[in-house]
């Protein structure tokens, strides 16, 4: 029973570290531009099958490489021409357009590679489990957890240690008086805007890689990213980052005792960290 | 127009509420308009075309469209028009479903409905049509009340009772993988009784019950049910999840190497499913419902040609299903020579299907006073790669459909007629 649970650990980190990494780039949007972005499911959607796209001809290694890019340029595109006009409005606004983007995106993505999941292999030498008793170690998994920690790093490395970083950083603070410092908001936001979609397309790939691939694997991803960061706090990274990793945790153990609640329990803890800390975890005093 | 711009950054409430909003929002889908024409007969499929069942749902509506031509080209349904009008049914709200299966029954007049991939949906719908006395087939959803304890004289079956399924594949699950079992269930009525089912027919044969966990609709990540399922050390984990959560189970499961532990295996498995799994992933024994790959068994070729001729690619079980559908619905009026839904009730109880709709090695008829169609199923093993890309399944034997479908009584359907 203790390896059960200490089993059961461990696995809820590996898939906490995931949910972590979509809620990051969902957090990044949030914060900066203060929109709720539906349609980041979407966005990893995309991600994922414009990988599968370019794997015949680029490999799983190029896809991985390009897929994310490719997906950050789409979502700087889409911020220009679409979710820039609705800055400085009513949230409602934006919600509703990122709402339909979603919609349209899944659509989109069943027009053109079929409502059908399709296969999605990645090399065979990841998918394989390292140790025989730690079975659920398969090298795959451990890639993506690595991943995953090079891509936070890099973020908090840009967030931290760059001129761009430390403006959007400023910005979450106190859009209005950067702005009055002379930097260029609207170019800001975009960048970040693409930074955000970048992780989304990278999530994408990697969850390809793990799960069946169909236009709704971006819906079913999302909750949990919407949960990690209320249980982390609003305005937190690192709150983000704790509370996608807490989720996972917290329904790997759940299995072990009460497996059909495993999605119920973290809508549970979403509401006992509501009662108990609102502001979330590592959340900022009166953001309510 | 020049606002003032409210506080820039979202809140908690507003990101709670987004979230609630979102949540609600996979429930729900769009609209689907189809034209219609004067006087036609109308057959009316409420059935999913978006979400987790869209797949499926749409393979049933081909064969639906493939019937209906082919219906036409026979010159229709009491000498009028056939004509199709399809509805979202979404995948997994029963309000939508009901709502549209209202519509279609009070404006668009239907003279059938068809539907639910999903078996709470088709559920719901036969409330309905039964209320409005509305000649009702379902042809993909499984679980055994559709045509068991809460039948109507209305509501026929195509595909097979899960009670039927199971007991078609235990024997060859005992054989192939052992005894010992562990099921992973989805969570909702199609995988209780599947596992109930399963469960009766192990007993039969002394299979031992070491675990079983359910698993919410959905469910993306399956590591911590195999990490429990591994530990229980069964001869096989039976894998009763479908569509989308079979894919996701079978994936991770075969990621970790399980498939040289145990056996990996189940009950219902579909081409859409094997087709979306790498190679490696398509192993292990099930039970298909229907088969493209039947060669001597008179005009399944004919008919695996039209659908690739409209789809490109072969036919599933799913078209099949939306095929036998429909084909009944202009049998049942040809036969009964009437609209009327209680005369052509009564004319397919008992009724057999002509050979190019059954398209099966036994001949397939519905049970009267249960209104279950009773044909064969396919016991067997996915593979790698087969005689033709397409062809993920080998079938090891055939059993007869009256052989695993029980006697009337055991099905507890006990059907009353309106006066």
């Amino acid at each position: 029973m203790s390896q059960l649970i200490l089993f059961n650990l461990f696995n809820g980190l590996i898939v906490g570290a995931f949910y972590a990494l979509m809620a990051l780039g969902l957090s990044l949007i949030l914060n900066l531009s203060g929109v709720i972005n539906f349609a980041h499911g979407g966005f990893l959607a995309l991600g994922a099958y414009i990988a599968y796209t370019l794997m015949p001809y680029v490999g799983f290694w190029g896809a991985l490489l390009i897929a994310p890019f490719l997906t950050a340029f789409l979502g700087i595109i889409i911020e220009r021409l679409l979710i820039r006009r609705l800055y400085g409005r009513d949230p409602l606004y934006s919600l509703l357009l990122t709402f339909g983007l979603a919609y349209i995106f899944e659509d989109v993505s069943r027009y053109i590679w079929g409502a059908q999941s399709v296969p999605f292999i990645v090399p065979g030498f990841l998918t394989k489990p390292l140790s025989n008793s730690l079975f659920f170690l398969t090298g795959y998994r451990v890639f993506m957890v690595v991943l995953v920690a090079i891509a936070v790093a890099a973020l908090f490395y840009i967030l931290n240690r760059t001129r761009l970083g430390m403006r959007i950083r400023a910005g979450t603070m106190d859009l209005e008086t950067v702005s009055t410092l002379g930097v260029n908001v609207r170019v800001l936001r975009n960048l970040n805007f693409g930074l955000g979609i970048f992780l989304a397309g990278l999530a994408g790939v990697l969850a390809a890689g793990l799960l069946g691939l169909q236009p709704t694997i971006g819906t079913s991803l999302i909750m949990p990213s919407f949960v990690a960061i209320i249980v982390g706090g609003l305005g937190s990274l690192p709150g983000t980052l704790l509370g996608g990793l807490l989720i996972g945790v917290a329904s790997g153990l759940t299995t072990v005792f009460f497996p059909s609640a495993t999605e119920a329990v973290m809508y549970v803890m979403m509401g006992l960290v509501l009662l108990l800390r609102p502001r979330g975890l590592l959340g900022e005093e009166g953001r309510l | 127009m020049d606002r003032k711009a409210p506080p820039l950054k979202a809140n908690r409430r507003n990101v709670l509420k987004a979230g609630l909003a979102v949540g609600a929002a996979q429930l729900a889908g769009p609209f689907i308009i189809n034209a219609r024409g004067e006087e036609p007969v109308k057959i009316g499929l409420d059935n999913p075309l978006t979400g987790t069942y869209a797949a499926v749902g749409k393979n049933e509506l081909i064969g639906c469209q493939l019937a209906i031509e082919q219906i036409n080209a026979k010159g229709g349904i009491l000498g009028r028009h056939a004509e199709l009008v399809v509805e979202d049914s979404t995948s997994g709200d029963s309000s939508t479903a009901v709502q549209k299966a209202r519509k279609l029954i009070d404006r668009d007049k239907v003279n059938f409905l068809l539907g639910n991939v999903n078996s709470a949906l088709a559920l719901a719908m036969a409330d309905v049509s039964s209320e409005k006395k509305v000649l009702h087939i379902v042809p993909g959803g499984h679980t055994d009340a559709v045509t068991g304890a809460t039948c109507h004289w209305n509501v026929f079956r195509v595909c097979n009772t899960t009670q039927m399924e199971a007991n078609a594949v235990a024997p060859a699950l005992i054989k192939n993988a052992g005894k010992k079992w562990y099921f992973i269930t989805p969570d909702y009525a199609f995988g209780h009784t599947l596992q109930s089912g399963l469960e009766k027919a192990g007993t039969r044969l002394g299979y031992t019950k070491l675990g079983a966990d359910l698993t919410p609709l959905g469910t993306t990540d399956f590591s911590s049910y195999l990490i429990k399922a591994e530990a229980a050390k069964p001869d096989v984990i039976i894998f009763l999840t479908q569509g989308d959560d079979m894919i996701n189970a079978l994936k991770q499961a075969v990621q970790f190497g399980l498939d040289k532990r145990v056996h990996l295996a189940g009950a219902q498995q579909e081409l859409e499913a094997l087709e979306g799994l790498p190679p490696e992933a398509r192993i292990g024994t099930w039970v298909f419902e229907w088969y493209w790959n039947q060669p001597n068994v008179p005009h399944v070729a004919e008919f695996v040609a039209a659908i690739k001729k409209k789809t490109g690619r072969v036919p599933t079980a799913r078209t099949w299903f939306g095929f036998a559908s429909t084909w009944s619905c202009a049998l049942a009026a040809n036969h009964a020579k009437s609209l009327d839904a209680i005369k052509m009730a009564k004319a397919l109880q008992g009724f057999e299907l002509p050979p190019e709709v059954g398209l099966m090695p036994d001949k397939a008829f519905y049970r009267a006073g249960q209104n279950q169609l009773i044909g064969s199923l396919f016991v067997g093993n996915a593979q790698a790669k087969g005689s033709a890309p397409d062809d993920l399944f080998h079938v090891a034997e055939v059993v007869h459909g009256k052989e695993a479908a029980g006697t009337l009584e055991e099905s507890g359907c006990k059907m009353t007629w309106p006066a």
